[in-house]
């Protein structure tokens, strides 16, 4: 059974980007019997159409990630389009190497990585189960594709991306994913990125549920007379280089916003791609710092532990640019 | 060819030489070697990827590819290289990290049941390998699907890259545990082609429910006295006398 949940925004119930991604993906499974999901003994209430209605396109693993991958590996080989699904640490680091050399290494294999919990999603589980390195580790892997939703719209256009992109690619997931960006009739995500707001004062980058805290920012600072361009990036890897160079450039600043850690993340990403192309902007990172977050509560308050809430944010970049 | 590149292990290639004749000579794999990509062929995974030469010499003998090939092993240019990768012609998965075959080859298991396909897919392990928790999920998996379709043999030959496994981390019993783990189990000499063939007689036509585990007892180095059970020869290259000796016992003649 599947579970509405309230956008607060629009006061309309909604399907969460979990849901929302599992829906699309039993869509292409009843449409092409090449498709299956293979679990790690998570996403119970989700895969119950799966179970239920395809079983043969089914598989859970038990709690045995560096199984699942290497499960997924031969049945990539045997001609199967697979999906492998986890909660975010467990779905790439526990079995990142199954990950490199099975799906990366070989052939560059038909098979998702679906992590479920981005950044701090789980927020009353700790540590263990936070998903702050995933997009660093993920990205350095050759022939990877980065897929990070930032609402449910996106969330069920991500399944229908993975679907028709080859090779390995890693989606990274919200349980929930809201309040909605995008309006829910959406279907053109070819570019990887979004530009959503313009203003000539900061170009933020932001990826994940970061891009609704980016378009609150891009509100607060526009009452204070600064003009914030905001870009969802979604695709993270490979990047659409040349768009997000574009874009940047009509800024005098870069900000990027990322629930991740700050080493390797998006933040590091976007400062890649400027010292490459000899495109340097100022920029100020809002990420994770150095260390695991050991508090708990709402997802809300560990967010403003690590200067991720709105006024931390808000303050940081009209403090920069010199209001 | 290791000796030619100075590169390769030796010690484990040959522990399992007769069990890669058994499967590529005895009727058990069946390959095409001028369509190494044809659909229906029986897979397997050199999971040990470091047996990598004995399975090299096996494939260009097979007509996989040219003889003259085994020579460049390792050199700059060659495709051979110290572990198997999925890009040589009749080799399935990229291995060399230990613990990765059973699960890739329980996925092809599986894959070749839900598309009704019916060939084999044979893994090759080695004991030492075994020490990785991975190949028990792959092996619980396995048993509790009865992949009747799917072979492991485990080259048990008692020694991982450094010691004897009995001395510091014991996998015996190795043939229980893969019973517990729900497999049909044989245990045989390694060695003997007699036993390994008995032993493979029903892959094709199953007598058992269950998928089949072949413990084959082995000799590392087996072949070169100096080398048999001697820890230092996992990844060592004979030179000078030494290599006069080895050729001498494996009664080696100029082609």
């Amino acid at each position: 059974m599947k579970r509405r949940v309230s956008d607060e925004a629009t006061k309309c119930w909604v399907t969460g980007m979990r849901d929302a991604f599992s829906d699309a993906l039993y869509a292409i499974a009843r449409r092409d019997p090449r498709v299956i999901l293979v679990t790690s003994d998570t996403g119970a209430v989700c895969h119950d159409d799966f179970k239920a209605e395809i079983p043969r396109q089914y598989l859970n693993v038990g709690i045995a990630e560096q199984n699942m991958i290497g499960v997924g590996a031969g049945l990539a080989m045997a001609g199967h389009i697979v999906y492998t699904y986890a909660i975010v640490p467990f779905a790439t680091m526990r079995c990142y190497e199954q990950i490199r050399v099975d799906l990366c290494c070989m052939g560059r294999l038909p098979v998702t990585v679906v992590g479920i919990g981005a950044g701090f999603d789980y927020n009353t589980l700790g540590p263990t189960h936070h998903g702050t390195e995933d997009i660093a580790l993920m990205r350095t892997l050759p022939g990877m594709t980065i897929l990070s939703p930032s609402d449910s719209v996106l969330a069920a256009a991500c399944a229908r991306i993975s679907y028709e992109t080859p090779g390995p690619k890693y989606v990274r997931l919200d349980r929930v994913g809201l309040p909605l960006i995008y309006p829910e009739d959406a279907t053109d995500f070819a570019e990887g990125l979004t530009h959503l707001r313009k203003g000539d004062d900061v170009c933020i980058v932001a990826t994940g549920r970061m891009v609704m805290r980016a378009l609150e920012v891009a509100d607060a600072l526009a009452r204070k007379g600064i003009a914030v361009s905001v870009v969802d990036l979604y695709r993270v890897k490979p990047v659409n280089v040349k768009r997000l160079l574009e874009i940047m450039r009509a800024s005098k600043r870069v900000a990027t916003i990322e629930e991740h850690f700050l080493t390797g993340g998006i933040g590091s990403l976007v400062a890649e791609i400027m010292a490459d192309e000899n495109a340097c902007l100022p920029q100020k990172r809002f990420g994770l710092p150095d260390c695991f977050c050991r508090e708990y509560g709402p997802r809300e308050h560990l967010h403003s532990l690590f200067q991720l809430d709105l006024p931390s944010i808000a303050h940081g970049i009209a403090d920069w640019v010199g209001t | 060819m290791t000796v030619a590149a100075g590169a390769g292990h030796i010690a484990p290639s040959f522990s399992c030489a007769e069990i890669l004749v058994a499967l590529y000579y005895g009727g058990v794999i069946r390959v095409k070697p001028s369509d190494p990509a044809w659909e229906d062929r029986d897979r397997f995974i050199l999971s040990k990827g470091q047996a990598a030469v004995s399975l090299y010499a096996v494939l260009a003998d097979l007509g996989f590819s040219p003889l003259e090939e085994l020579l460049t092993f390792t050199q700059k240019g060659s495709k051979l290289g110290g572990h198997t990768e999925d890009t040589i012609p009749g080799v399935e998965a990229f291995t060399g990290s230990l613990g990765h075959g059973l699960s890739i080859a329980a996925g092809l298991a599986l894959g070749a049941r839900h598309r009704e396909k019916q060939y084999l897919t044979v893994a090759l392990l080695g004991d030492g390998e075994c020490h990785e928790g991975s190949i028990w999920e792959a092996a619980m998996l396995a048993g509790h699907h009865r992949l009747t379709n799917l072979l492991a043999i485990v080259d048990n030959n008692g020694q991982s890259a450094t010691d004897f496994t009995a001395s510091y981390l014991t996998l015996e019993p190795m043939a229980d545990k893969w019973r517990a783990f729900g497999w049909e189990v044989r245990t045989v000499d390694g060695h003997s082609f007699p036993e390994l063939l008995k032993a493979l007689r029903d892959v094709h036509a199953p007598s058992y429910d269950r998928p089949l585990c072949i413990v084959a007892n082995t000799i590392k180095g087996k072949g070169v006295s100096f080398m048999e059970r001697k820890p230092i020869w996992h990844y060592r290259i004979p030179v000078g006398e030494e290599l006069k000796i080895a050729m001498r016992e494996l009664q080696w003649m100029e082609p």
